[in-house]
């Protein structure tokens, strides 16, 4: 399990899903959450990827996930 | 020169053509300085929305870590370039635009055209096994805080799991995708959408749902693919028909029509029963979506054309392309509609934020008539979920033309004679709902007073107005450019 740790849900074990390449170097790194789902370029600001200092109203509650409503129920 | 543009714009079969046109018209621009996919690409197709009325498309061919690829975006973001497309020159007005679209309403046949799968320039590249949509698809976040990377502007199409072999029933929308690792993406939709409906077949019945993604289509599907009609109605066919011009179609590797000359065509299978964690993505009402579980698709194959472009938008807080691009076909049904039992409504003009508010003009039968019309419009199938303030002009003021909307708004408006409707029904989205999915409706008569209403003693200047001025208008900007050169 990689240390990588999710900025939006603080969990880690985030996946290496591509990474971006210039000349045979690695430029960049496209992680995913397995947990949470969500996914970011490590390239990308600090206010968008950092962890403290991404804005809280966008956090995913890992423990809580019923809160998320399921969407097409029969 | 008019004829040339009506000429040109019914050849176009996909977007390298329409790209090719805007081009030679000044209304597409290569950016080939080096920029990163975040935040670069997002702040320059901002900047650019800034420019309702003239912004280019942007093609930019040098993103890092993205070699060789390209992304465009903003192809349908200013009235100039869905001037181009719909066979106009630049400078056209959006009035113009609009009775341009009203006017081809079922006016003309669909020609579809098919295309073997050998001969189609979308299978020219195949892809299916070792599969990572990061390799076709120079993905960036559209909006700071979005959950993960949208492919924005990908028209869905699907046949019906329960009826696969009927033509009409085939679906295809715009609908938000978020990649979910290498070879899945999640889709939101709402029960009433078609894409909604055969999702939930497929789950009841258990019978596979095959999808396949167009990216980089006709300019024309987008714009008229997004319209909402009928189930059992094509969307090829309508577009086609809209375009007065054919489609060209051919089959996906997973047996669904598609079109011959997209860049990109991912086909994928939805995972019966599944659902993972979608969103935030920032919507056109500027603000974000919530997050919920969505149903996730397996990607089976990729088709593209060779050197591909990914089109994609940008959607957030307006003016934005979605703005341009879905604006006037959000505005001419509700005029159809109106105008089957009210031929005084001259325009209808909904273009913001998909009509959460609207501007209708007009000419009052009797006194208190527009609010009778306005009611009507609340009722139309677009206005249930989305007008939410509807703003009444008289037939002489023009609803495109916000500066007269203000006049008639200063001068005609009593503000005792505003109508607020409490607790309807609204679109789930509205950052201003205290109870998502439920609102308060407002209905303000700017037109003039009739008898028996007291009417006051002022006489209004009539100043001269209509085709000519219109005309004198466009050649004194004529004169004006040309005095630049």
């Amino acid at each position: 399990m990689s240390k990588t740790v999710c900025p939006r849900c603080a969990t880690g074990g985030a996946l290496d899903d591509y990474q971006g390449k210039e000349g045979g170097k690695v430029v960049w790194t496209i992680h995913r959450c397995p947990t949470c789902c969500f996914s970011w370029r490590d390239s990308e600001p600090a206010s968008a990827i950092g962890i403290g200092t991404r804005s809280a109203d966008f956090a995913v509650d890992a423990a809580n996930f019923d809160r998320y409503v399921k969407i097409l129920q029969q | 020169m008019m004829q040339d543009l009506a000429k040109r714009s019914r050849s176009i079969t996909s977007l390298r053509d329409f790209l090719e046109l805007l081009g030679d018209a000044g209304q597409a621009i290569t950016w080939s300085e080096r920029v990163m996919p975040e935040p670069d690409v997002r702040n320059i197709a901002v900047a650019a929305s800034r420019d309702a009325n003239g912004a280019p498309a942007i093609v930019f061919d040098n993103i890092a870590g993205y070699p060789g690829k390209r992304t465009a975006v903003g192809v349908h973001g200013s009235w100039d370039n869905i001037a181009l497309l719909l066979g106009r020159p630049k400078g056209t007005t959006i009035r113009e635009l609009f009775f341009e679209i009203a006017g081809r309403w079922g006016d003309a046949a669909a020609q579809i055209s098919t295309v073997p799968e050998g001969q189609a320039p979308v299978h020219e590249c195949r892809i299916e096994s070792g599969i990572n949509l990061y390799d076709v698809l120079p993905v960036y976040r559209i909006n700071e805080f979005d959950g993960g990377f949208y492919l924005g502007k990908a028209s869905v199409a699907s046949r019906d799991p329960e009826d696969p072999d009927n033509f009409g029933k085939q679906n295809v929308g715009i609908y938000r995708l978020q990649l979910q690792g290498p070879d899945s993406f999640t889709l939101m939709t709402i029960p009433s959408h078609d894409m909604g409906k055969q999702i939930m077949a497929a789950e009841r019945t258990g019978l596979p749902l095959k999808i396949a993604v167009m990216l980089g289509n006709h300019p024309g599907l987008a714009v008229f693919a997004a319209t909402p009609i009928g189930y059992e109605e094509s969307e090829y066919s309508y577009a086609s028909a809209m375009m007065g011009a054919p489609i060209r179609l051919t089959r996906s590797g997973n047996g669904i029509d598609i079109l011959a000359d997209s860049e990109i065509v991912i086909e994928a299978e939805m995972q019966l029963g599944e659902r993972v964690l979608e969103g935030p993505f920032g919507e056109f009402p500027g603000s974000y979506s919530g997050v919920r579980k969505a149903p996730i698709f397996k990607v089976t194959a990729i088709s593209h054309r060779k050197n591909p472009i990914f089109e994609n938008i940008y959607i957030g807080r307006g003016w934005t392309e979605h703005d341009t691009l879905i604006g006037l076909h959000t505005s001419a049904p509700i005029y159809a509609q109106l105008r089957q039992n009210f031929p005084e409504v001259t325009a209808v003009n909904a273009l913001y934020q998909h009509g959460l508010t609207g501007i209708i003009s007009v000419k009052n039968r009797m006194a208190g008539f527009a609010k009778t019309v306005a009611l009507r419009a609340l009722s139309t199938p677009h206005g249930v979920m989305y007008l939410k303030n509807l703003i009444m002009v008289d037939a002489d003021v023009d609803p495109f033309d916000l500066n007269q909307v203000m006049w008639a708004l200063s001068t005609r408006t009593r503000a005792d004679d505003i109508i607020v409707l409490p607790n309807m029904p609204a679109v789930p989205i509205d950052p201003s709902a205290v109870v998502p999915g439920k609102g308060h409706r407002l209905i303000i008569d700017a037109t003039s007073y009739l008898p028996p209403d007291p009417v006051g003693e002022a006489h209004l200047v009539t100043p001269p107005t209509g085709p000519d001025i219109d005309e004198l208008s466009k050649k004194i900007r004529a004169m004006q450019l040309g005095a630049v050169q």
